[in-house]
């Protein structure tokens, strides 16, 4: 050949990605003598412990006409109701008949009506204007029955709602009927209901427990979104009885208002008695947070903040939010809202459940803070209800000893290949260049692996394994194509031969490739890294090694 | 090595036999096979027996030397089902368990029982159910990929179909031999079936390339792939099988050594996928070539 080896593109490339995996690997020997590298593990090497979150929740469109659900729900709270007219926002209506709680013919006041939670209230004479919309009412109504949080996604040619809890379908069904709503159905005549959550809510819950896992002082922990409800956690060295813990304890979140001489706090309520947190939301120029506390929580705010005289000079009396006691936020109350604590708090009335706002001012600042409080307020609560549906415990000295024990798995694997394939060609000069290029294709995974950071565990080791067997099976196709006669040939024929050869092994690898596709966009968490292993250990080489081997015993063999 | 001693064994069978009688015995060990998983399939609703990460459950790997007994009667509060040997640890299956239960297992195995690193993996049935969907369907797709692939480089009907055929073939063949031998369907199992796909097809596209665009005698075509193929093979086999001895065995020289399941499962279903695919490429994917390169009319457009 014309060009020196050194000179030989397929040699530079080779050599420049060894030298790139090196650097990526970085193995060196520290000061007790012992082998460190770049290199990162996956808990079944390094130990420690893996949960399988299942979020519990339901995505399911809804038909369902507002009216009928203020007919039913006031009905149930003061007596028979007469819808009167009805719009986009608002609905009017009368009692006419007797309820349970108001007694009959009486018109309800309008805290009465807005403690029912359906938006805002106009009395005038025995008429009520509720002003509302179609979707608030349905997502209020879903969530008072379904006892959860619902989120109201959007019109998809039906309203959209995720409903942040394990119900059937049938139960859905059940709470609906009363009020003549039943589940919307797509295009195909389908009914719409996906036992799944939205990537958001997927992804809020993996931001919640990311902080949670920061409380507790462990960094960077991988959480793993899977398909749209599930999210794998990977806890180095950490045993499952702590893992579990960790995920289903929520941190302390509390509120507390500030007393009288303003310098010393009082508890008002606890995180537990805030049932939903809403998204940021921008209202009036000024970026917030809607959250929604039960009655108990209600009565407590309502109360502290008369008491502590809070609704009377709210910016002497701030309501302070603590996480773990650490303060997050801190507010006066609007007036708007102290006017109406007044007003519960003299009627001596139970609220059922009261919604709140806590602002964080403008622009990208406030932004910012809203989605900081959102994960905080959260803290004490997951959005969605999670199950474990799958864990695991590793060791850390079983992990070693399966670390120990696929290296040696390894060695021997390529030792026996070598005698094998020295029983069949007995030709130093073929053995040694094929027995290197192999360890050099794994060489360059290894480093691949340590340059995106991704760990390697048991299944990428099975991975590597398979890459090992059709590296060697595509150098015997190199050999045996282009040493047809048992000698090299020349370069004419050499060059033909090569790329034959190469026809061969570029097919086989991107049958490969395509078979182990499916298991890098399915959610089969486990076999993940396997697949990248073979896809990328098979790529690196068909480019990079296997040429260079090509190259390399032209040059032995002339 | 013996595999490589079968070259010329394999060559004079091949001389001597008609294509149609070449590819009898790989089809007769298919239908075999079929019949197997569809049994299978019939009585237990499975072609193959569910492992764990399938069908939900705990199971707890504890490095001990107490008896079945001790250990059982330790356990007693919980549904154990299942007590045997992995290396020298001993592992325990449990049945299903509510959630309070489960923890206090854990607690109780991490701590109060005292016993040296005990491995834990917990699966949930109804994630189970899904992965075994999963499974079926990586599977599947993996497989009309590559066969999509195959059309695409051959672009001939009954070359291409040979491949597939026999690729397939590998992979039922292997899936009875997991169903015969009680092996359990496992994460493993389900990737040495996907990595057989790319194994399988490496010799046979070795083959059908060789043939199908060399020139020669098309007999000793067949023999010169068949002596790269032989080695191709016999390499993976080899290492293959002593991996699966390190995995499996090693803790007969090191007691401290575990095994390492999912390497001994992956290797032990492309130990016998492999052995499938000698017998299928070089008889049923060869025997299909050569009937299809003998007929009249492909050698006139071939020559």
């Amino acid at each position: 050949m014309s060009t020196k080896l050194y000179k030989d593109i397929r040699i530079i490339v080779f050599v420049f990605f060894m030298l790139a995996a090196l650097v990526a690997i970085y193995p060196s020997y520290d000061t007790d003598g012992g082998f460190s590298s770049r290199l990162q593990y996956g808990l079944d090497l390094e130990g420690g412990s893996r949960l399988q979150l299942r979020l519990e929740g339901v995505i399911a469109g809804i038909d369902a006409d507002p009216s009928e659900i203020v007919r039913k729900e006031f009905s149930d709270a003061f007596g028979e109701v007469e819808i009167l007219d009805q719009s986009e926002s608002d609905i009017m209506f009368k009692i006419v008949g007797a309820g349970t709680d108001v007694e009959a013919e009486e018109t309800p006041t309008k805290e009465e009506i807005e403690a029912i939670g359906y938006g805002s209230a106009f009395v005038r004479d025995d008429e009520i204007t509720l002003t509302t919309s179609r979707e608030y009412a349905i997502q209020t109504y879903l969530s008072k029955h379904l006892n959860c949080e619902v989120i109201y996604l959007g019109n998809d040619g039906y309203d959209l709602y995720e409903i942040r809890s394990t119900i059937s379908k049938s139960e859905l069904v059940d709470v609906l009927s009363p009020v003549g709503g039943s589940i919307a159905k797509d295009i195909k005549g389908k009914p719409v209901f996906k036992e799944e959550v939205t990537k958001k809510t997927q992804e809020m819950t993996k931001a919640i427990l990311n902080e949670k896992l920061n409380i507790f002082g462990l960094k960077e922990i991988p959480i793993t979104p899977v398909e749209n409800n599930i999210l794998l956690i990977d806890l180095a060295g950490i045993d499952l009885n702590t893992a579990q813990e960790i995920v289903a304890t929520p941190g302390k979140f509390e509120i507390r208002i500030y007393t009288t001489d303003n310098n010393t706090t009082e508890h008002v309520v606890w995180g537990e008695h805030i049932t939903a947190v809403d998204i940021p939301r921008e209202r009036d120029g000024g970026w917030g947070i809607g959250f929604t506390v039960d009655g108990v929580g209600a009565n407590a705010i309502r109360d502290a903040a008369v008491e502590s005289g809070a609704v009377d000079d709210p910016a002497a009396h701030e309501l302070v939010m603590l996480l773990d006691d650490k303060e997050i936020y801190s507010a006066p109350i609007a007036y708007e809202l102290a006017d109406n604590l007044r007003a519960l708090y003299e009627k001596d009335e139970n609220v059922p459940s009261y919604g709140l706002v806590a602002t964080t001012g403008s622009g990208e600042e406030g932004r910012t803070k809203a989605a900081q409080l959102q994960v905080h307020l959260r803290a004490g609560a997951l959005p969605v209800e999670v199950s474990v549906v799958g864990s695991g415990q590793v060791p850390a000295a079983l992990g070693a000893q399966f670390k120990e024990q696929t290296v040696i798995a390894g060695l021997f694997a390529l030792i026996t290949v070598a005698l094998v394939i020295f029983l069949r060609y007995r030709q130093k000069k073929i053995i040694l260049p094929m027995i290197a290029t192999s360890v050099s294709e794994v060489f360059m995974i290894l480093g691949f692996a340590s340059l995106v950071g991704w760990q390697l565990d048991l299944p990428s080791i099975a991975g590597v394994i398979a890459v090992i067997g059709t590296g060697i099976d595509h150098l015997v196709i190199i050999t045996d194509e282009v040493l047809y006669e048992g000698v090299m040939p020349s370069l004419k024929v050499y060059l033909s031969r090569i790329g034959k050869a190469f026809a061969i092994i570029i097919a086989a690898a991107a049958t490969t490739i395509i078979a182990m596709s499916p298991l890098l966009v399915m959610g089969f968490g486990a076999l993940k890294g396997f697949a990248i292993t073979t896809i990328i250990g098979v790529l690196i080489g068909v480019l990079i090694a296997r040429p260079a081997y090509g190259r390399v015993i032209r040059e032995l063999l002339e | 090595m013996s595999t490589l001693n079968l070259v010329p064994a394999l060559d004079r069978y091949i001389r001597a036999h008609r294509p149609e009688q070449l590819v009898v015995p790989p089809l007769i060990v298919l239908a075999i096979a079929l019949v197997v998983l569809g049994g299978m399939f019939v009585s237990t609703g499975s072609p193959v027996r569910l492992g764990f990460e399938f069908e939900g459950g705990t199971m707890i790997t504890l490095a001990t030397d107490d008896s079945y007994e001790v250990l059982a009667a330790a356990f007693s509060e919980y549904p154990v089902i299942d007590l045997l040997d992995s290396g020298n640890r001993r592992m325990i299956k449990f049945g299903p368990m509510s959630e309070d239960e489960k923890r206090a297992l854990v607690t109780e195995v991490n701590s109060d029982y005292g016993y040296a690193t005990p491995e834990i993996k917990q699966m949930g049935a109804v994630y189970g159910a899904s992965l075994q969907k999963q499974a079926v369907k990586a599977i599947l797709i993996s497989f009309v990929l590559m066969a999509a692939i195959i059309f695409l480089i051959f672009r001939t009907f009954v070359p291409s179909v040979a491949v597939v055929l026999s690729a397939f073939s590998d992979i039922v063949i292997a899936a009875a031999f997991i169903a015969i031998t009680g092996i359990e369907l496992s994460l493993g199992t389900v990737a040495a079936l996907l990595m057989l796909i790319g194994y399988s097809v490496d010799s046979d596209i070795l083959l059908t390339t060789r043939l199908l665009k060399r020139r020669g005698n098309l007999d000793d075509k067949i023999r010169g792939a068949m002596t790269t193929g032989m080695t191709m093979t016999s390499t993976t086999l080899a290492a293959i099988t002593v991996m699966y001895l390190v995995a499996t065995y090693s803790y007969l020289i090191v007691p401290t050594f575990p095994q390492i399941s999912i390497i001994s499962d992956i290797a032990i279903v492309l130990i016998f996928g492999l052995v499938a695919d000698l017998m299928n490429t070089w008889m049923l994917n060869t025997g299909i070539l050569k009937w299809y390169l003998q007929k009249p009319k492909t050698r006139r457009n071939k020559r």
